[in-house]
């Protein structure tokens, strides 16, 4: 299952249980990880930080929800999240996400990792709006919260690497 | 000195002995030496020791900047000091082409004049205690402080205003200040009868005063005499009136002046001087209000400031006679020479010792304080 | 005397009269200190909130009254202007004239209102005081003489600049500011208090005080001499630099900052360029230390670099792609704010000091990294910020979207360009000001009328540009648009015809960081058959070649640098705005800290050969 392909949503859409939830939520970000280490040693050294930091961003969400699924009070824990929703700049929806192809530069793979959070945040978004209330849509609400935390963040550094007129 | 080296000295017989009066000395004005030699109880030689207050200011002007020196020129002279602070800025402004704005001089010479009352009254109480009365002391200082209260209102300072700075002046009037100022005079002039029931009119004072130290026309103008002291020989000579500066030729006073030329014609050239002043500031007072406007030209940054080479020469009627500087730059940003003209060099000096000889001890103070010598100005 | 009659005794009875003596209030004055007037010039005041530590009091004060003392723990900002310094004073010498306050450029120091101050011979050192704004004492007395309107002796009005009005200017590439005169440059020069702000301030520590002291004194080879201590570049930076100095400048902070750039450009126009070839060149050994330095890049950084390493007896070469010298000061900044002429000067100084300049030569492509490496001792890369960034939004990939740093080579080098009708410019920085304001030109020029549409992410008062860029560029014709974010270019029959933006909500995190939000309810389209984007710019760095990249160390996109701008490869030095980002005098400062460093190793390796 790959985080973005929306076929993968609609295995967890009909989930029930918060613990099967949150696996597969661990996954997408576990094979996000794996995917940016596989980049790492693709992009030239001069911006390799960048799929490195990527890569360690994705190993935080993975021990995020790790450490998430292992309490007990799953529900209540997300609760308190989700009541400050992030709000969605859509500042890289205009941007294109890239075919990454063989010699990625910095901007393309930052294009990149933004698209696959947005599409991420928008699939949990949907399937939030689409589940009866409770722990469940609850859950939904705070993954689409995480992406939208993460997409943000992108924001910043691309706004910082591409617009601010510095290297 | 070993006592096998010394022999005792005959002097032939003599009725002469010398004397030091000074320069710590009730009957000095300032610090000043004078030595006497005298018979029995008159003077036959005055020898004038001056020095005991010189304090560098000419060369030490040389090396401050023009506007540092501001702080340092009222020093020059204690009890009047406002005519050496405008006297060096009128120097300045000529060497630079400065131009001063109207409501500023006249601000000067309200200054001036108010300093000159001040004076007066501080040499009243001199002259009174060399014939042994004090109490005009006490009340030429007090109501001396209450013209000091005046001027700490408008500059910040009770004695040494530094008020004025090249271009103008450095502050306006407080509010309701024309007020108080005018408050001020309205009670000299109650006392200025009883100035006069106590001095003036005092035939201890009188007769201690009429026919000491008297200076003829002659004399005066051969020994550069100048002020109150040339006004009471009879001559009606003000650098106000004959070399007018600031507004003075817009102002409307007398040049009172008595023939005596003694202490006594002195101290009452100085009295109506009194009058005069007071005069003198009524009339700015009243024309104030109506000249609004700046207080000062601008003038470049003090720290970077060269004023133009040349030499010049200004003078100016302070209470103690003609005050005149001779200010010398060479285009740098420090004077070149500034000289002062003190008007009690002539007095203190020569004057003085002229007109000791032959007189009676105790009249060697009087003689002095009716001079209105004062030892600052002599030494600088 | 006449009118007083001292004869008339008053009759008998005249002592009684005295007797009204008795009924008078005797004259009793309170024991309670007084309190002085509003103007008294009492014991000092500071209020250390707004003293800066400037030092001009200490300056005027004519007593040597006044010590600058140290406070640990004060701020220290070289940036803004203030040092961790504040006045202590010494009432022995103190006269009390409030020169001082007259002075003081932040108006922070003023005298009180208090003036009594006594103590045991034990306790004299009590008459040296720190003032704050408790006062000698710690009581609170209130201001007597404090900074007034009547008595500022501070200079806070700067001397004005003439410069070309828009009319004039519009339709060509003349310099618009015409600089001082000889009488405006010396009252301005007059205006410094010699404080210094400005020389901690400046990357390269200019000696700004003594040029502008010796431009005061009307001495311009001093001045010049002066500048050259720290600056090669000073036509250059004359015109164009940052100026933090004038950020930094103590007058500035309740008036107008001295014009430090303008007196540099003052001084150096005035002296006639070989002169100022002689003066650059005093100092220079007779001897040369056989040390070979290979410099990539005709930049400010590079040729400041140059310049010193030559100054120090090597041999430097620097390879240039371009077809002339400047790096971004020719082929970044408009003629009418940087004349190439000027530059050029700039550029023949050091010339001048034996450094060779070989043009028209890429490396990388003419030559390689590895040659260089055999072939001298030391390399210096300096290439700049030569790649503009795209935002790559749907459309930006059309032949009608331009880079701005493109277009801009191309006028500088007198490449034809197409000049649009109407163009939308994408970006709020100095070069989008740059490309809007020269586009502006050749339109003006071509077609008789500017049409010129800017949009930018930042709200105005965010924008990266100089504030009197914009003024300029608004007066010029440009219509400037804040707070919009490029969503993507209107395609029409194959060509750009417009630029379609979103509103832009500017929210900063609690860092400071921008991530724009979008609001897709105020959508705008801007007509132009031209869109350029002046977003950004990255450093071109495939002149390395992939295996030097792969060994050297890199720093978040930038080459891994010491202090001494040393890469992770010993023989290999990096500067100016490749490795610090976009600055002419940041790079002239890294320009002097790689020649030091170079000549440095240089050295070191001739003692251990």
């Amino acid at each position: 299952m790959k985080e973005g392909e929306s076929s993968s949503y609609d295995k967890i859409r009909s989930m029930t249980r918060l613990k099967d939830v949150l696996e597969v939520a661990t996954s997408f970000e576990q094979s996000a990880r794996d995917f940016y280490t596989d980049l790492i040693p693709k992009v030239s050294k001069n911006f390799r930080w960048l799929a490195e930091a990527l890569a360690k961003e994705e190993q935080g969400h993975y021990d995020l929800f790790t450490n998430l699924s292992r309490r007990d009070d799953i529900a209540e824990a997300i609760q308190a999240e989700i009541e400050r929703p992030v709000t969605d700049g859509q500042f890289a929806d205009a941007i294109m996400s890239p075919d990454l192809g063989p010699h990625p530069d910095d901007q393309a793979v930052l294009q990149y990792a933004m698209g696959r959070e947005h599409l991420a945040m928008s699939h949990y978004r949907s399937l939030a709006d689409g589940t009866e209330p409770g722990p469940i849509k609850d859950l939904f609400a705070y993954l689409a919260n995480e992406e939208a935390k993460h997409k943000e963040e992108l924001e910043k550094l691309y706004y910082e690497t591409v617009h601010a007129g510095g290297v | 000195m070993r006592p096998e080296n010394y022999e005792a000295q005959r002097h032939p017989p003599s009725n002469e002995y010398e004397l030091n009066i000074g320069p710590n000395h009730p009957g000095i004005e300032g610090n000043y030496a004078f030595k006497l030699r005298l018979h029995g109880d008159r003077v036959i030689e005055g020898r004038a020791d001056a020095g005991y207050l010189h304090r560098g200011f000419e060369k030490l002007m040389e090396g401050r900047l023009w506007i540092q020196n501001l702080a340092i020129t009222p020093r020059i002279c204690v009890p009047d000091p406002v005519p050496m602070e405008i006297s060096y800025c009128l120097a300045v402004e000529d060497l630079c082409g400065l131009e001063v704005p109207e409501r500023a001089l006249w601000l000067r010479v309200l200054q001036a004049e108010l300093s000159r009352l001040a004076a007066h009254l501080f040499t009243f109480g001199g002259h009174a205690a060399t014939t042994g009365m004090y109490t005009p002391m006490f009340w030429g200082i007090a109501d001396r402080d209450l013209i000091l209260d005046l001027f700490e209102e408008l500059c910040g300072g009770r004695v040494y205003h530094i008020y004025n700075i090249p271009g103008g002046v450095r502050r306006d009037m407080p509010p309701g200040f024309i007020e108080r100022v005018s408050n001020t005079l309205d009670y000299l002039e109650t006392r200025l009868p009883d100035y006069d029931n106590l001095m003036f009119k005092n035939l201890v004072f009188v007769q201690r005063a009429r026919g000491v130290g008297v200076i003829s026309q002659e004399q005066a103008l051969d020994w550069a005499v100048t002020g109150p002291n040339l006004r009471a020989t009879g001559l009606a000579l003000d650098v106000r009136r004959d070399d007018p500066y600031l507004i003075y030729d817009q102002l409307a006073f007398d040049i009172p002046t008595e023939d005596g030329g003694d202490a006594w014609s002195r101290a009452l050239v100085r009295r109506k001087e009194l009058f005069e002043s007071i005069k003198i500031i009524r009339q700015v007072l009243a024309k104030l209000p109506s000249l609004p406007g700046p207080i000062r030209c601008p003038i470049p940054n003090p720290l970077a400031w060269n004023v133009p080479a040349g030499s010049t020469y200004v003078r100016m009627e302070s209470s103690k006679g003609e005050l005149a500087w001779y200010v010398v730059s060479n285009g740098s940003e420090k004077p070149y020479r500034t000289h002062v003209r003190g008007p009690s060099q002539m007095h203190a000096v020569q004057v003085l010792e002229k007109l000791s000889i032959g007189c009676r001890i105790e009249d060697v103070a009087q003689i002095m304080f009716s001079l209105d010598a004062c030892p600052p100005e002599v030494d600088r | 005397m006449s009118d007083i009659d001292y004869k008339d005794h008053g009759g008998v009875l005249a002592p009684l009269k005295n007797l009204r003596f008795f009924g008078r209030n005797a004259v009793t004055v309170p024991l309670d200190p007084r309190t002085a007037s509003a103007n008294y010039r009492g014991f000092h005041l500071n209020d250390w909130q707004a003293c800066v530590g400037c030092s001009t009091c200490q300056k005027v004060c004519d007593n040597a009254a006044i010590t600058m003392v140290e406070i640990p723990g004060l701020p220290e900002d070289p940036v803004k202007g203030v040092r961790n310094l504040r006045p202590a004073i010494d009432y022995g010498r103190c006269c009390w004239c409030a020169l001082c306050v007259d002075l003081c450029p932040t108006g922070s120091i003023s005298l009180s209102r208090e003036y009594v101050h006594t103590c045991v011979d034990a306790d004299l050192d009590s008459y040296f005081v720190l003032p704050d704004s408790n006062g000698i004492h710690g009581v609170a007395y209130d201001k007597g003489w404090a900074k007034s309107v009547e008595s500022d002796l501070v200079a806070l009005e700067r001397t004005d600049m003439t410069e070309a009005a828009p009319e004039a200017r519009i339709d060509n590439f003349e310099e618009i500011v015409a600089g001082y005169d000889k009488n405006q440059a010396i009252i301005e020069a007059s205006r410094c208090v010699q404080c210094g702000m400005c020389h901690d301030a400046c990357p390269t520590r200019m000696n700004a005080p003594e040029y502008i002291r010796a431009i005061w004194q009307d001495d311009m080879e001093e001045a010049v001499r002066q500048i050259y201590r720290t600056n090669p570049f000073a036509h250059t930076c004359g015109r164009v630099c940052t100026h933090r100095c004038e950020t930094a400048c103590s007058v500035g902070h309740r008036g107008e900052p001295i014009a430090i750039r303008w007196l540099k450009r003052y001084a150096m126009d005035a002296v006639a360029p070989e002169r100022v070839k002689q003066i650059a060149a005093e100092g220079k050994p007779g001897y040369v230390t056989g040390k070979r330095i290979a410099i990539i890049g005709a930049g400010p950084a590079g040729l400041t670099a140059a310049f010193d390493l030559a100054k120090q007896g090597h041999e430097v070469q620097v390879y240039e792609a371009m077809s002339q010298a400047g790096g971004m000061t020719r082929y970044g900044i408009p003629y009418y704010r940087m004349p190439a002429d000027m530059l050029d000067r700039d550029v023949e100084v050091i010339q001048s000091l034996g450094v060779k300049i070989q043009y028209n030569t890429r490396i990388g492509v003419d030559l390689r990294m590895d040659e260089l490496q055999q072939q001298f001792d030391a390399v210096l890369i300096a290439v700049g910020l030569w790649t503009g960034r795209s935002t790559r939004i749907q459309g930006a990939d059309n032949d009608g979207v331009e880079r701005a740093v493109e277009l801009l080579r191309k006028v500088a080098d007198g490449e034809p360009i197409r000049v649009p009708r109407q163009a939308v410019i994408i970006g709020g920085g100095n070069v989008a000001m740059d490309i809007a304001r020269t586009l502006a030109r050749l339109q003006k020029h071509r077609y008789g009328e500017v049409a010129i549409t800017l949009t930018a992410l930042e709200d105005i008062d965010h924008f990266l540009a100089d504030r009197d860029e914009i003024k300029e560029a608004r007066e010029e014709g440009v219509e400037i648009l804040d707070a919009r974010g490029p969503q993507q270019v209107v395609i029409e029959n194959g060509g750009a015809s417009g630029l379609c933006t979103w509103k832009v909500l500017s929210i900063f995190d609690e860092k400071g960081r921008f991530a724009p939000k979008y609001n897709a309810d105020d959508q705008l389209i801007h007509p132009g058959d031209m869109i350029v984007e002046a977003i950004g710019q990255a450093a071109d760095i495939a002149l390395l070649g992939e295996a030097l990249t792969e060994e050297l160390e890199w720093n978040r996109g930038r080459l891994k640098v010491d202090d001494g701008l040393r890469t992770s490869a010993d023989w290999l030095w990096a500067a100016g705005d490749m490795v610090r980002g976009p600055d002419v005098v940041t790079a002239v400062a890294d320009g002097h800290k790689a020649a030091a460093s170079i000549n440095q190793f240089l050295c070191i390796r001739e003692q251990a050969a």
